[in-house]
């Protein structure tokens, strides 16, 4: 595989959501945080940047998650619908370097996205940060800035990244509606984790409580990205804690990117 | 020319996939590792049940249904917890989320009121939050006798508030639909409160209802009969032992002095098949401390 | 060595959710095509010849049998690096320009950028896209997406190009660049290997042909072959004799037809077994006189006609060609 194949097909995969006005979604999210810090700012006092730690976190997440699945979705599937996989596979291009391009470029797409996400949530919160009365500002018990918020928006990508290649992996095999369906489903099922590993205090039948058992392990656990509300509070993450959830993270990744590659790589284009 | 038989692939995909499923079990044997609680924090991220209704957009039923098994699976781990001051202190909140989201939630309200007022550690201790939580019910569906017959209950059984008592068995009893036992209940209550005769109508009654409407209340209304059961056979044993003694002129030390002398058959065990235990020094007989259906309730002279 | 061989190559697909059943897209094609020529892959829709150039290009893997472009396996880098592709109606990324497109595929040829600046300029010249080189491919007719699907093909100087259905959406003007542009490839001593089931395009251009149909071969070899195997008689167009003289011979069975044309023209329609200069010699005694004589065969649309009534039919539900 080589790796300048698979940058190529990456840049032209984020030059095709630059000119699809997928960033577009950024110029929303701006406005969005900065009318909310407005309001939220004559509505409450004391607990408004918490408030808006709370949205912006949440934005980053959701708004990444929506590219994730419906860009993910169709990275692979239009090429084979319009056909112009024909043309390109017909090139001096391995099949898996072209999966593995797509994926790549659309996970510059995102680290993009949430950069700049992060940098003007960031830049609302400093603003909010100036405007407050050094007094009031001192009985905070989080500063407007703290950079824990930035573990939180680390993990938030690492979980992105899972999630599109869960995308890519359904639509090398099944229609984008299907696609879209099957890894909402698994987002939302792997958020839910703490509920199924529990299942054991509410059900009663032994083969229930093994098949909630096994799902717990074999399912990607989502909710393990989750720590927004340590970081909105403040509370520190153990450097282990991110680094292990990034391991897993990658490694659940390689199984799914390499599930996706064998599926495409034995494909009949008909 | 087929892309060879994908074996190599697989094996490759399935060590991949073990490699993460073993590290989710590392995960769950090294609590730093495991999710920093986010089902402990934003389990009451939100408190206020109106807020989380409006923030649940229409799925209102379903976050209902979520937080019910939130609520019992927040029971059922704190009650097999062996954690010294173990604290039930999320189960009201957590119903009480359950119902505002779902105000015809019957089974949060009846089941979790069993909950809400079993004694500590079996259950919260907590009668007040159970009546309130029927009551909010009861507000609710002013006409559902269920929820006046359960708070009933709870003044009879864990309050020992035996008027009390008998002014809710009998409300229930007027409501439309109500079985015909809930009014001579009400009397019954209000003459002889807390008599174990009465205790033992209250739960048959409890249980031949349970047979038609309500399954889920039928282990606890046999429990109940059970250490009715229990209650009557300690008294019996201590009328034996009392007869030894006037014949003996001497305590029982063992089960064995009652045996050989022919006063009793065999070891006594309680309902649940438990031996019971004998206090050689009072000839006071008391459930085994790990008997299923210890402790006894307490029965207050009315 | 061949530029590409195929032996026994044979692609089932199976149809039917409920009860799943094979049919056969491509069924035991063995073909040789040598290098510099212009071969025509000819058969009418749905008789495997797409099917044919997706196995070559290993978009879909056959059932058995195998393949072999310049020696290699299809799929095979280097082979990719030395052929090139025009699909059935190309499609490409609408959000690129042509430029960019070439830009893009020449990166994975792995030029340089100056030499895929040079490269693109001078293809799109000679596929006749001027100043539109620079829109975004969305605003493109056909026309133009098949002058830059030719374009693509050709972006590495290929020793072998596979045109599937080259002509097919062009307007005169464009079939007859699309001619030129083949014979210019064969002059350079490039392999053309194209499909068609327009049979003028190969009567013009190719040097052998293979007519597919139901997904078997029916017929191969030079075109030539094929059609003096066909000869079954001779025109004669003849003039300064009158209608009797010319029926006469008719009734003598010298001439199956005798249709007059224009002013005092008439051409006689005469069978295999009779010679035109013994009916020339006579028709002279007569004043006549020869305008031009030639042969009669069948077009390549009546052979056409002809083999594929003769290939065995089964109940086969066909998809693409």
């Amino acid at each position: 595989m080589t790796f300048r194949v698979i940058g190529r097909v990456a840049v032209n995969v984020f030059k095709e959501s630059v000119r699809d006005k997928v960033l577009y979604n950024l110029v929303v999210f701006a406005v969005l945080l900065i009318a909310a810090s407005f309001l939220i700012g004559q509505l409450t006092a004391g607990q408004d940047v918490k408030i808006i730690k709370d949205l912006g976190l949440a934005a980053i997440s959701i708004f990444g998650l929506l590219i994730a699945v419906f860009i993910g979705i169709g990275l692979v599937w239009k090429e084979v619908e319009k056909r112009s996989i024909y043309v390109i596979l017909s090139k001096p291009i391995r099949r898996h370097e072209f999966v593995l391009g797509k994926y790549a470029g659309l996970v510059l797409t995102l680290t993009v996205n949430v950069v700049v996400m992060t940098a003007a949530f960031y830049g609302v919160l400093a603003v909010m940060h100036w405007k407050t009365d050094p007094a009031i500002r001192a009985a905070w018990s989080v500063s407007a800035l703290d950079p824990h918020l930035l573990v939180a928006v680390l993990l938030i990508l690492v979980e992105l990244m899972l999630v599109t290649g869960i995308a890519l992996f359904f639509s090398t095999f099944s229609s984008p509606f299907l696609s879209a369906v099957l890894t909402l489903g698994l987002w939302v099922i792997g958020h839910f984790n703490a509920d199924l590993r529990n299942f054991d205090q509410v059900l009663a039948s032994k083969p229930a409580i093994w098949l909630a058992r096994g799902l717990y392990y074999v399912l990607p656990n989502f909710s393990a990205f989750d720590v927004k509300a340590q970081a909105v509070y403040g509370l520190p993450v153990a450097p282990g804690y991110v680094a292990f959830t990034s391991a897993y993270g990658v490694l659940y990744l390689a199984f799914v990117l390499g599930a996706a590659v064998t599926v495409f790589a034995r494909r009949d284009f008909k | 020319m087929h892309p060879g038989r994908p074996v190599l692939a697989i094996v490759v995909l399935l060590v991949l996939l073990g490699g993460a499923v073993g590290l989710q079990a590392v995960r769950e044997r090294r609590p730093d590792l495991t999710p920093p609680q986010v089902s402990q924090s934003s389990l009451l991220y939100i408190r206020s049940g109106s807020v989380l209704q409006r923030a649940a957009l229409s799925y209102d039923g379903l976050v209902a249904d979520l937080y019910w098994i939130r609520a019992l699976q927040h029971f059922g781990r704190t009650k097999l917890s062996t954690r010294e001051g173990k604290q039930y202190d999320r189960l009201y909140p957590l119903l009480d989320l359950t119902t505002t989201l779902d105000p015809r939630f019957d089974i949060a309200y009846r089941f979790g009121a069993v909950f809400l007022a079993e004694a500590y550690p079996g259950g919260a201790g907590r009668p007040d939050d159970a009546i309130a939580l029927l009551r909010k019910g009861l507000a609710q569906q002013p006409a559902k006798w269920q929820f006046a017959q359960d708070i009933g209950f709870v003044h009879y059984w864990w309050k020992h508030d035996y008027t009390e008592a008998a002014a809710w068995f009998r409300k229930a009893g007027q409501m439309p639909g109500a079985p015909n036992w809930l009014e001579p209940l009400a009397a019954v209550t209000l003459a002889r409160g807390g008599n174990r005769a009465s205790s033992r109508r209250l739960w048959q009654e409890v249980l031949a209802t349970a047979r038609v409407d309500a399954e889920w209340l039928r282990p606890q209304a046999e429990f109940r009969l059970a250490q009715l059961d229990a209650m009557d056979q300690i008294a019996a044993i201590e009328r034996v032992i009392a007869a030894y003694r006037a014949r003996v002129g001497d305590q029982p030390s063992t089960w064995a002095d009652l045996i050989r002398t022919g006063f009793l058959r065999g070891v006594p065990r309680d309902p649940s098949g438990t031996p019971y235990a004998m206090n050689p020094y009072w000839g006071t007989v008391t459930l085994q401390p790990d008997s299923p259906l210890a402790p006894l309730p307490v029965e207050q002279a009315p | 060595m061949d530029a590409i061989s195929t032996e026994g190559l044979t692609k089932h697909y199976t149809v039917g959710f409920w009860r799943p059943r094979p049919y056969a897209a491509l069924d035991d094609l063995s073909l040789r095509v040598g290098t510099g020529e212009v071969f025509g892959f000819l058969g009418p829709n749905g008789a495997g010849k797409t099917t044919t150039l997706k196995l070559l290009m290993r978009l879909i893997f056959p059932t058995s049998g195998r393949a072999e472009i310049l020696g290699r396996p299809p799929g095979d880098p280097d082979v990719a690096r030395r052929i090139g592709y025009l699909p059935e109606q190309p499609y490409f990324y609408d959000y690129l320009t042509a430029e960019e497109l070439l830009d893009y595929f020449g990166s994975l040829f792995g030029y340089g950028a100056a030499e895929r600046r040079r490269r693109t300029s001078a293809l799109l010249d000679e596929v006749g896209i001027g100043g539109e080189r620079r829109l975004q491919l969305r605003k493109f007719s056909k026309g133009m997406l098949q002058r830059v699907g030719i374009a693509q093909a050709l972006l590495n100087d290929p020793e072998v190009v596979f045109l599937d259905e080259p002509m097919s959406g062009l307007d005169p003007l464009g079939r007859r660049e699309i001619r030129q542009l083949i014979l210019q490839l064969r002059d350079r001593g490039c392999t053309v290997f194209f499909s068609s089931h327009v049979l003028a395009d190969a009567e013009a251009l190719c040097s052998r042909v293979a007519i597919l149909a139901g997904g078997r071969l029916v017929a191969s070899g030079a075109l030539s072959d094929i059609h003096a195997f066909h000869v079954h008689g001779w025109e004669l167009v003849v003039s300064g004799v009158g209608e009797p003289v010319l029926e006469q011979v008719r009734a003598r069975g010298q001439a199956l037809r005798v249709t007059r044309l224009a002013d005092d023209r008439f051409a006689l329609e005469l069978p295999l077994t009779v010679a035109p200069e013994r009916v020339l010699a006579e028709l002279a005694t007569h004043g006549g006189r020869l305008v031009s004589i030639n042969p009669l065969r069948d077009t390549l649309e009546d052979f056409f006609v002809r083999q594929i009534a003769a290939a065995p039919k089964g109940g086969r539900m066909d998809r693409a060609s």
